[in-house]
């Protein structure tokens, strides 16, 4: 059978996974704390072929010949370039300024809760028993403090203001309240498990692969805080550029419609083999 | 029997092969680190055809001498001899990644005798050891903080170690030296290979040696983190060569056609009565 139409069915597979990527790239250009992804191409594999083995003809290479039978994508790589920050002006805009720190939010699970990391710092209060209030993200889940708790506030809080150093400070009639929020480094994003566009959790069988918690991130505490970068009343935009996602999708686009073209050309052979008689 | 039958079978054989070929360029148009292939299509072995005769000598008997004639050379087909990649350099893409590098070809030495110019590789290593070369710099740091290929393969130093970091911040001199921080971690071991085309190509764009003895260091070059060696397949080309390819494939197919008109007319006319 005629291999260049599966090497270019294979590659064509492969580009649409790569298209949709870029979409969805292009689709979060204005979510905040967004990271833009990138795929990778890598060859799939190459048969030996001894199409004679009675060559005794002078050659450069090994005996036989190679026909390699496609591309796929190798690797989803996370950019985790800071991006633009933009002021928002709203006191419950936080926007971290350092790559790759990590707001941590708590998320219920089917037995309890875990910890899930985001990069969005637009906080909401919600209320909660007793006239207070309890700091959450956009979609309500409660915001964990460096203890892993929900942060619960008071109910007639004037002003909200983070230090740099990742205390959030709280100003109401009665005093002043001061909250360590929980930040967490992601050491190697790229292993982390993707929950939405901007969510990552920890991967569920770390014990299968034979790696702790602490191998992918590190919690800030004590005087690691004071490498936390964060900015008040601001936001993080996504890190996508728009322009390089265009070149990428026409480039991918253009590779499509090559590999199409291999399909038809096949075909066309397959044709004239039928046509012989 | 009609000997060109079957020459023009190898010569639609061979076009096949190289389309085949040519479409894996395609398909690889994207991928880092590729290097395109090119083939070399060669005739079968001649033979030599003689005219098998007899001399006659004018006697009163007649005296009848057997010999051979010879005719010529003739050579009955053609098959694909040679998959060589062309290691030419790639163009640079930027793609911010701190774990992406791409490897720059400096003036490499010219073998005098054979005039083929010499090329420099990553290390890389599986599990048990083997060693693999590639040109694809796209790699990341694993869960258990070793630098790997997307497909898990170690990338190797100087010393041929696995290279450890802490996180995938790292930064990359051109001389391929790894610090994390301020921390200088490892030099990036590179391979120098001055007949590159003997090197067996593999899947995910390594290379290894036939012999599986390791290729030694050297060569002129630098890096440049945060880029990527793109593929140097010219589509332009490649399309141009699949369809010279497509006509010769087609060529062939008509001259089968007129063999088979012509065995057609041996079988039903020659001898037909009426």
């Amino acid at each position: 059978m005629i291999r260049t139409m599966t090497t270019a069915v294979n590659t064509m597979n492969q580009l649409q996974h790569r298209l949709d990527l870029i979409g969805n790239n292009l689709s979060n250009v204005a979510t905040h704390g967004y990271k833009a992804t990138d795929a990778k191409f890598q060859e799939l594999l190459y048969q030996q072929m001894n199409n004679d083995k009675a060559d005794q003809a002078p050659r450069r290479s090994e005996d036989g010949i190679r026909i390699g039978v496609g591309a796929r994508i190798g690797s989803l790589q996370m950019n985790w370039k800071v991006g633009a920050v933009q002021v928002t002006g709203r006191p419950l805009d936080f926007a971290l300024t350092a790559p790759k720190q990590y707001f941590n939010v708590i998320r219920p699970t089917d037995g309890g809760e875990e910890i899930i990391y985001s990069r969005k710092g637009n906080f909401y209060v919600s209320p909660t028993a007793n006239g207070q209030n309890m700091l959450v993200n956009d979609e309500g889940l409660p915001v964990a403090d460096s203890a892993g708790r929900p942060i619960v506030l008071a109910g007639d809080a004037t002003n909200y203001h983070v230090q740099p150093n990742g205390v959030l400070e709280v100003t109401h009639p009665g005093g002043t309240q001061r909250i360590e929020l929980g930040i967490t480094v992601l050491e190697k994003p790229d292993s982390m498990v993707q929950l939405s566009a901007t969510n990552f959790g920890l991967p569920e069988d770390m014990a299968a692969l034979g790696i702790a918690a602490n191998d992918l991130l590190t919690e800030m505490t004590g005087v690691g805080r004071s490498e936390i970068g964060l900015q008040n009343q601001a936001l993080e935009t996504s890190n996508v550029h728009y322009e390089k996602e265009m070149t990428d999708l026409i480039a991918t686009q253009r590779a499509y419609q090559f590999n199409a073209r291999s399909v038809t050309l096949a075909d066309q052979m397959l044709g004239l083999i039928n046509g012989i008689r | 029997m009609f000997r060109g039958f079957y020459t023009v079978g190898s010569g639609m054989i061979a076009q096949q092969r190289r389309t085949e070929m040519l479409s894996n360029n395609i398909a690889n148009a994207s991928t880092p680190g590729y290097k395109a292939e090119q083939s070399s299509i060669r005739a079968f072995p001649e033979m030599l055809m003689s005219r098998l005769d007899a001399t006659r000598v004018p006697t009163e008997k007649g005296l009848h001498f057997k010999g051979l004639t010879p005719v010529g050379e003739l050579s009955t087909g053609v098959y694909m001899q040679e998959t060589l990649p062309q290691f030419a350099q790639g163009q640079l893409r930027e793609t911010e990644l701190k774990t992406d590098i791409a490897l720059i070809d400096g003036p490499m030495d010219v073998n005098e005798e054979t005039g083929i110019v010499g090329t420099v590789f990553f290390t890389l290593a599986g599990e048990n050891g083997d060693q693999y070369y590639t040109r694809n710099g796209n790699f990341n740091v694993n869960a258990e903080g070793f630098l790997t290929n997307p497909s898990g393969l170690f990338v190797l130093d100087t010393a041929g170690n696995r290279i450890e970091l802490p996180n995938d911040d790292i930064r990359i001199t051109q001389e391929g030296v790894v610090f994390s921080g301020d921390r200088q971690v490892a030099t990036l071991g590179i391979a120098y290979s001055d007949e590159p085309d003997t090197l067996l190509k593999r899947d995910n764009g390594l290379f290894n040696t036939a012999d599986g003895l390791a290729l030694p260091a050297g060569g002129r070059y630098s890096m440049q983190q945060g880029y990527l060696e793109d593929s140097n397949v010219d589509a332009a080309r490649a399309m141009t060569d699949m369809l010279a390819a497509y006509r010769a494939f087609e060529a062939n197919q008509k001259v089968l056609q007129a063999y088979d008109r012509s065995m057609e007319k041996a079988v039903n006319e020659v001898g037909r009565v009426n």
